[in-house]
């Protein structure tokens, strides 16, 4: 009897095993594109958050991204940090070398950028390093500030960051970061060991250092240059290879930042103490005490007050914790992601035959089954995303319409006409383009008579991807198309990017999402010669326009906007994808909580945010 | 009983070469890697090949699998992709951890299981023997994760008597009495709900074979002789009942070092168990690799000192 049961228990526990790795399998599938900092429209901030949404339907223009202060902070306090993750922050705790968000989370505190941004992701003269651009726009010289110090009290040096480029750019160096630094003069011979010293680098005194760039670039003064110094005092005589298992990245992490690395707990939490000397002036609070929070458990967390504010709450939650969440204040903003759907279009053609994922450029097929853009158009009208984002994210998620996003406020253009949800301007596109149903079976055949069906690649993960995938299909299938998922189901994450990465012809159109990053340069992701142009569409319009958005003339900001907004209007004309939602960033802060910002301008200045009173306000 | 024992090692060895065989093979056919998951638009394919190619990944998996046992024999498992550090070094974080957890869960499953096996045993079949038995449906009922996910509600949030996640609180010093005491207070209630409800498999057998012994001739025979109840009890059937459960603790020391996924998911606790689902997920292959060697290793010497523990206790089985 018992022995049976027995079985049937672990037979129990071993599926429940396949489930739960399913479900955080999507998590980390859906969001690993880039980084999560946002930024938000500033014009039209709504200061009353706690209205509440009685249909639960909410809009991201009713939540502010500052904290409303309630109350003058106290002297000191200890403020707890939650980072929602599913997973274990990896404790690689050096900007040069981390790989995984959450170390960026845990390393905000005690480092930071030597360069501060604006709401637009441009440098300002704000930070801890002042910077200019010589005429040419190739030199930058950036000049740190006499009282900008390490943790350990060593000034902070032009040496430090020439230490940084010199390792990044090092044959041993292991991590990813490589195209930080590749634009430097001197660089490539340096990366081939032919070089000890990078010519581009120049450092003029102790605080300020010359560095000189190959061409002219726009983004070079949007976020687009390495700024992370490695302090050499420290990192000098350890091997480049062992840098980041070593006990400086791993144990006793350094900065210059506003707190100091108190002590680690690897993979749950740290604690961090204020630093007096910090070049700011000396923080508010006495101590940040920061943990790991599953996803799961926030919530509980936040209402009981064990954490004060978190990186980023998941926003499906909001909605059955905005009335019980009395104790704290939901930040919001516009994310810096978008979903989107996109359609195959030709395949990549590497330069070397032997090294397909060596360079290569992006070949349109004009016989792809999407080739024809009426398809494609009309495919985009047949889609109702408000809905999808009001019945799946409760509003938190909307409709999309430029592929630059309004995170960049700027450059995003939402003047231009996309195509919003009108079936019947889908099916008369169709008819208009020879899209008929020929044969009675009630869907539409190929202008040549040709059976038509358009197969689908979506991603597994949460429980919103089946029903999203689902309403897409049936949507089409309202305009007469028939659209099936690719071997019948949703792809598991890494199979997914596989096979849309190796043009797999089963997949005609594909749903997935970008990080969209800082820069607004959009050459990484659409350009002819990039390997991310998953939809492989290229066309001579999109590579000038592109060239021109990145040349020397678009170091004037109106320049850039005006190419960036054609730019936008030719893939609406052109459709290779289309964004299908816009994502908002919730986070909540307790009401003791003073001086706390998401906007991007306020560059993580910690040393300001204090708390009214000891312990944590409850609901 | 030595002989015994060197047999037993003796076919162990050929199983666990063939497991790390199977495993690494196994881990080839996972689609994507490591950097898979890096889709970065700034981390270009070229740099992502190069790295591949600097870790091996390129390389066929016979030629990556001699490299890694090269390297398993002397106790390196390479470097973690994920954490930047040596795999030998992040197992040796989490092994404490999850050992602490398994043993405090061992000792407390032990603790509700014999006292309420004997019970129910010796009093079958009255109400308390009914309401034991109600419990071990009960338990046998409940998955785990959210009886844990209950706990952590009503124990940890609820009433606040226990810390809800992470291995140790914030800000103390290793070594220290807090550092320890904070500890063991993390490991409760994670133990506690996994004992509650793992306990109920060895209540119903302890159960089972004490109403089973005791209608035993022997039994009858030794009562015939007037031996005093207790006696029978504690002599007679416990001895015999407890085989099993004698059998299952080589087993339950495999667990010692696994740990499992859903409690130190939910509780945030960082043993091997998530490591290993999170590796997995990530496609950290050496993490991978190196930790189901490990269990699989360990699940082979559970089931030898079952094997030893079950001769020691009962010389019939012993093998000549």
């Amino acid at each position: 009897m018992s022995k049976s049961f027995s079985k049937w228990l672990l037979a129990l526990m071993l599926l429940f095993v396949l489930v739960l790795a399913a479900c955080s399998g999507g998590d980390d599938s859906e969001e690993g594109t880039g980084d999560t900092d946002t930024d938000a429209k500033t014009e039209e901030e709504a200061t009353e958050e706690e209205s509440g949404s009685e249909d639960g339907i909410y809009s991201i223009d009713d939540f502010s991204p500052d904290k409303t202060d309630e109350g003058e902070p106290i002297d000191g306090g200890n403020l707890n940090f939650g980072l929602v993750s599913d997973t274990v922050f990896e404790g690689v705790l050096n900007y040069n070398f981390y790989e995984g968000n959450p170390d960026a989370e845990v390393m905000k505190f005690f480092n930071e950028s030597l360069l501060y941004y604006d709401n637009n992701f441009n440098y300002t003269q704000d930070g801890p390093a002042e910077w200019e651009i010589d005429e040419a726009g190739t030199t930058v010289t950036i000049k740190i500030r006499d009282n900008v110090n390490w943790h350990d009290g060593e000034p902070v040096k032009a040496e430090d960051l020439a230490f940084a480029y010199e390792v990044i750019g090092h044959p041993e160096y292991t991590g990813v970061r490589y195209y930080a630094v590749e634009d430097v003069v001197g660089m490539d011979e340096y990366k081939a060991g032919e070089t000890d010293t990078i010519e581009g680098l120049e450092i003029v005194d102790e605080k300020t250092i010359k560095i000189t760039f190959k061409e002219p670039n726009p983004s070079l003064l949007a976020s687009g240059m390495w700024t992370y110094p490695l302090a050499k005092h420290i990192y000098e005589d350890i091997p480049i290879e062992k840098m980041p298992e070593d006990d400086a990245t791993r144990v006793n992490p350094i900065g210059y930042g506003p707190f100091v690395v108190d002590t680690i707990v690897p993979g749950e939490s740290v604690t961090y103490t204020a630093y007096e000397d910090y070049w700011q002036g000396a923080p508010k609070l006495d101590s940040i005490t920061l943990k790991v929070v599953a996803p799961e458990t926030v919530a509980n967390a936040l209402e009981t007050g064990e954490i004060d504010v978190v990186d980023s709450f998941p926003t499906d939650q909001y909605p059955d914790v905005e009335q019980k969440l009395t104790n704290v204040e939901f930040l919001g903003q516009i994310d810096t992601a978008y979903t989107y759907i996109g359609f195959k279009l030709g395949k990549w053609v590497p330069d070397d035959p032997d090294k397909p994922d060596g360079a290569g450029s992006v070949e349109m097929d004009p016989d792809a089954k999407m080739a024809d853009v009426n398809l494609r158009r009309a495919m985009w009208y047949a889609v109702d995303n408000d809905a999808v984002g009001e019945r799946f994210y409760n509003g938190l998620r909307w409709a999309g319409s430029t592929l630059i996003i309004p995170a960049f406020p700027d450059y995003h253009d939402d003047t231009i006409e996309t195509p919003s949800y009108d079936p019947e301007e889908a099916k008369r596109i169709l008819d208009e383009a020879g899209y008929e149903d020929t044969d009675g079976d009630g869907f539409r055949e190929t202008p040549d008579g040709e059976e038509l069906v358009i197969g689908f690649a979506s991603m597994s993960g949460g429980d919103t991807a089946e029903p999203i995938a689902n309403y897409y299909i049936q949507a089409w299938e309202q305009v007469g198309l028939k659209v099936e998922l690719v071997d019948g189901r949703l792809m598991e994450f890494n199979q997914f990017y596989d096979r849309v990465e190796a043009d797999d012809p089963a997949i005609d159109i594909y749903q997935a999402a970008w990080g969209t990053g800082y820069d607004v340069d959009q050459r990484g992701l659409y350009g002819r010669t990039a390997a991310y142009n998953y939809t492989r569409y290229a066309s001579e319009k999109n590579d000038e326009l592109l060239a021109a958005g990145a040349s020397e003339a678009a170091m004037d900001i109106e320049y850039r906007k005006d190419i960036y907004r054609q730019w936008q209007e030719l893939m609406v004309e052109e459709v290779p994808l289309f964004p299908t939602l816009y994502r908002s960033v919730l986070v909540p802060v307790n009401n003791r909580v003073t001086g706390w910002s998401i906007q991007t301008e306020w560059n993580d200045a910690f040393h300001e945010v204090g708390v009214t009173q000891e312990d944590p306000v409850l609901p | 009983m030595w002989k015994f024992i060197v047999r037993r090692l003796l076919v162990t060895f050929p199983q666990i070469v063939l497991l790390s065989i199977l495993v690494f093979v196994m881990a080839q056919f996972m689609p994507g890697d490591a950097l898979t998951g890096q889709v970065d638009p700034n981390v270009s394919p070229e740099i992502k090949q190069q790295i591949r190619e600097r870790l091996g990944l390129n390389n066929p998996w016979y030629v990556q699998y001699t490299d890694w046992i090269g390297g398993a024999v002397t106790g390196d498992f390479g470097q973690s992709f994920r954490f930047k550090m040596p795999v030998t070094d992040l197992i040796e974080q989490r092994i404490y951890n999850t050992f602490w957890l398994s043993l405090v869960t061992l000792i407390f499953m032990y603790i509700i299981a014999v006292p309420l096996g004997i019970i129910s045993g010796r009093y079958n079949d009255t109400w308390l023997d009914q309401t034991i038995t109600g419990y071990t449906y009960l338990g046998f009922a409940t998955p785990l994760f959210i009886f844990a996910l209950v706990m952590l509600w009503i124990f940890g949030y609820q009433f606040g008597w226990f810390p809800t996640s992470g291995s140790v609180a914030p800000g103390l010093s290793p070594g220290s009495w807090d550092y320890v005491w904070s500890k063991f207070q993390h490991l409760l209630l994670p133990a506690l709900s996994m004992a509650l409800i793992g306990t109920v498999s060895t209540v119903q057998y302890l159960r089972s074979e004490i109403v089973d012994t005791k209608q035993r001739d022997f039994i009858i025979t030794a009562r015939a002789k007037g031996a005093s109840e207790s006696r029978v009890y504690n002599r007679h059937i416990l001895r015999n009942s407890v085989l099993p459960i004698a059998a299952f603790f080589g087993w339950e020391i495999t667990g010692l070092i696994s740990g499992t996924i859903f409690i130190e998911r939910i509780f945030g606790y960082p043993g091997m168990g998530a490591l290993f689902l999170e590796s997995v997920l990530m496609r950290d292959y050496s993490v991978v690799t190196a930790l189901v060697l490990l269990f699989g290793v360990a699940a082979i010497l559970g089931a030898l000192l079952s094997d030893i523990i079950l001769s020691i206790v009962d010389p019939r089985i012993r093998i000549k």
